[in-house]
């Protein structure tokens, strides 16, 4: 089983309700800020932009990297931390 | 429809690279400045473009289009729909077509678009993994043939494939494929599918067909003495290693397959040689493998010992004692076992019980007064003439 962060658990735990954009796993303040400039202050904004690309992995890591220029991990994490919520939650 | 009006200037390098691919605009040499590519792409792509925009009658931008339309549209004068079509087109489910997700689909595009061009000049390695496939329509079994002819030789499909290897000749720039064994054909059938949908069939029944039919036969003669040779230099040269021989087995299935084709002589001196060498390098290995239908060997695995009751062939030794167990072992060699102990003890105890009973039983007393004689014997004479004494006394009164 690969090791997921606490930062992880914590945000699939529950509903995402109004939690910031730097709740989210693998975004961080500098990736979050960017975001957060570009529109995507809210976890639930980008999971909207997660879910209009189908959850496809590698449109959304490209679309994080064009974005704020998060890095392969940082996109995997945030990719994944994605994923869990929305299979435990939508 | 909106109109993209896009400097190229603005474009990066790759962008303009991918578009001159698209429009099928030979590319400069690769340390070339971005200038030239800039240069590269107004010159055709603008143009070709402003020939599109300046009429609006269908037939100029049908033909304009026609040749662009089935393989090489720019990613981003297109539609959100026309979009959706060409990646759909390449297999790609695309999600909706937002703002936010136009750029990430052109992305995804042009980067197809990149590899279809790559398949065209790279054809070869692909081909390799299309197995040949048996379907009976006609225009399928042109294609097939690419990977058929070499099997199965009918002429008709060989004018097929010549004649859409010379489409491919003539469309793509290099002529790579066809320095590749016969094998190797069928990667241009990729390309050549869809250029079937612009070249209608009587091309089929043109004069070229025969004469480059001629030109393919010494090809095809040529390719598998070539291939003969070599695998036969190989099999000479000694295949002493296991690795070989797989390899060998691969050319000479392959060397079979072509040899149906073409009925020149090289063929029979191929299907000899391979055949044989290949059985004996292999028999010399393991002379004592059966033969296989399907010329798979495979030797037991040798079992693991100990395990599921298999007989031990190797014992391990005693488990090792520590110093304290050893200290404890000499000890109790050297002193009296336990059971010895015990023993004694019963022995000691039922000599005592004996001694008890024989006493109570017999004159205790005179036990008890041989006892004392023997100790205090000058004393109990003394109390004995005292008693006689005062026997004789009272016996005188």
């Amino acid at each position: 089983m690969s090791s997921t962060s606490q930062k992880h658990k914590e945000f699939v735990a529950e509903p995402m309700g109004e939690k910031p954009v730097m709740a989210l796993a693998g975004i961080g303040e500098v990736l979050g800020k960017r975001l957060a400039e570009k529109g995507f202050d809210k976890a639930y904004v980008v999971l909207g932009q997660f879910l209009v690309l189908k959850k496809d992995e590698e449109l959304f890591r490209d679309w994080l990297k064009d974005t704020c220029g998060a890095n392969a991990k940082q996109q995997g994490d945030c990719y994944g931390c994605l994923k869990e919520w929305c299979d435990a939650f939508l | 429809m909106p109109v993209f009006v896009e400097d190229p200037a603005h474009f990066s390098k790759s962008r303009l690279k991918s578009d001159l691919v698209a429009h099928n605009v030979s590319l400069p040499p690769a340390a070339s400045k971005k200038e030239v590519y800039v240069e590269l792409h107004l010159k055709h792509i603008d143009q070709k473009n402003a020939a599109d925009f300046s009429s609006d009658e269908e037939d100029q931008v049908q033909d304009a289009l026609s040749p662009e339309d089935a393989e090489i549209p720019d990613p981003s004068g297109l539609t959100d729909d026309d979009l959706k079509a060409a990646l759909l087109k390449r297999g790609v489910k695309a999600g909706p077509i937002v703002a936010s997700t136009r750029a990430l689909y052109e992305k995804k595009l042009s980067k197809l678009l990149q590899s279809d061009g790559h398949d065209q000049l790279n054809g070869a390695e692909k081909g390799v993994l299309y197995s040949d496939s048996e379907e009976e329509e006609e225009e399928e079994n042109g294609d097939e043939a690419d990977a058929e002819s070499a099997c199965t030789g009918a002429e008709e499909d060989k004018r097929e494939t010549v004649e859409q290897s010379d489409q491919a000749q003539q469309e793509s720039s290099q002529n790579d494929d066809f320095d590749y064994p016969q094998c190797f054909l069928p990667s241009s059938r990729l390309h050549v599918r869809a250029s079937r949908h612009r070249e209608p069939r009587p091309k089929w029944n043109s004069g070229n067909a025969l004469k480059s039919s001629e030109q393919n036969w010494s090809r095809c003669t040529q390719i598998p003495a070539g291939i003969s040779r070599a695998s036969s230099v190989d099999q000479r040269s000694g295949l002493g290693s296991g690795l070989d021989t797989p390899v060998v087995n691969k050319c000479t299935m392959m060397n079979q397959s072509l040899y149906y084709t073409p009925k020149a002589s090289p063929r029979e001196r191929g299907m000899k040689l391979p055949q044989e060498p290949v059985k004996d390098t292999f028999k010399d290995l393991l002379p004592d493998a059966e033969t296989t239908p399907t010329g798979i060997y495979a030797t037991r695995r040798r079992p693991i010992k100990g395990a599921a009751g298999r007989p031990i062939q190797y014992a391990y030794p005693d488990t090792p004692a520590s110093p304290t167990t050893l200290e404890r072992r000499e000890v109790e060699r050297r002193l009296v076992p336990i059971h010895i102990q015990i023993l004694v003890f019963l022995i000691v105890a039922c000599l005592l019980y004996l001694i008890y009973v024989c006493v109570e039983d017999s004159s205790f007393v005179a036990l008890l007064d041989s006892l004392s004689q023997g100790s205090e014997s000058e004393e109990g004479l003394l109390v004995q003439t005292e008693a006689q004494d005062t026997l004789a006394l009272s016996e005188q009164e």
